[in-house]
């Protein structure tokens, strides 16, 4: 864990330019690189469970990328963004990760979603509505999971998410529009439900 | 629910709070805190690493060492007698006759 830090001190880090944030981080500054993990976790284990599906795979791909990122930040050109360069590690940690994994481990579904019986309150009816948008994600291609995650969820732009994922502005489009079609048709048909 | 749009360039704020949900890993602070434990320990290096890190590079100057050491000694130890000049070899006295007399008649029929 980062040496605790005194509130104002670590407002200030957190307000510091993240090229400036990476250079003392590559120099082996502890706090600067917690900084760039507390900030970064959240989309990193997203992007990560969008792909793998199972939250700790996506945890320990998110954790591997976040490292191996810590070791290739001499790697980073500080004129650039520092998000999509780093997303596309975890985006490659996890795909490659999801490649190494002989059985494919399934979540349980929720038993309100698999029984189809009367929802007990709303925490379960989310429950319920977050299995069945995984169980949509997982559905679809994982570039096309990630694009829309990364746009919906994350707020990247286009030009940020082709440079995850290495591929054409006009193709992050595509798999955006196509993957919202799906998960939109799944999001009406629950709220006609509910 | 709207209809997508081929070129919406809008995020969808309710599917974006959906997904976010659905894919909420949960417990930031623990997963933070377990990324900078594995950095930390990947950041200091054991003695083995060090010794491993320094073994290859000092084996190579090992060698080179000896090597070089090797052709000094061998250089000193194993210098060649200088070369006997023509006049030398001429009023030496021979130490198989009949080689020399065959060399003076080449040298005396050119």
């Amino acid at each position: 864990m980062a040496d605790p830090q005194p509130p104002q001190q670590a407002a200030r880090i957190a307000q510091q330019d993240e090229a400036d944030l990476v250079v003392r981080a590559a120099a082996g500054d502890r706090s600067a690189f917690g900084v760039l993990v507390e900030r970064y976790a959240g989309v990193a284990r997203r992007v990560a469970r969008a792909v793998l599906g199972n939250p700790e795979d996506a945890d320990d791909a998110a954790q591997d990328a976040m490292l191996s990122a810590l070791v290739k930040l001499d790697q980073y050109d500080p004129r650039r963004p520092f998000g999509p360069w780093l997303l596309r590690i975890v985006a490659n940690a996890a795909t490659d990760r999801r490649r190494r994994r002989t059985v494919r481990r399934v979540e349980p579904l929720d038993a309100a979603l698999t029984a189809g019986g009367p929802r007990p309150d709303t925490t379960a009816e989310r429950r319920a509505l977050g299995e069945r948008l995984r169980q949509a994600l997982a559905e679809l291609p994982e570039r096309r999971r990630v694009a829309v995650v990364l746009f919906d969820v994350e707020g990247y732009s286009h030009a940020e998410i082709a440079a995850v994922l290495g591929i054409p502005e006009g193709t992050v489009r595509s798999e955006v529009f196509h993957a919202r079609r799906r998960l939109r048709a799944l999001l009406a048909d629950w709220k006609e439900e509910a | 629910m709207k209809e997508p749009l081929p070129f919406d360039h809008r995020p969808d704020a309710l599917l974006g709070e959906s997904l976010r949900r659905a894919l909420d890993p949960g417990d930031a602070a623990a997963f933070v805190a377990r990324v900078l434990a594995r950095a930390a320990e990947a950041r200091i290096p054991s003695w083995d690493a060090v010794l491993a890190r320094w073994a290859r590079p000092g084996v190579a100057a090992a060698v080179l060492v000896a090597l070089l050491a090797g052709y000094l000694v061998g250089r000193a130890t194993a210098a060649p007698a200088p070369r006997p000049s023509v006049y030398d070899a001429l009023l030496a006295p021979p130490a198989h006759p009949g080689e020399v007399e065959i060399v003076l008649a080449s040298v005396i029929g050119n």
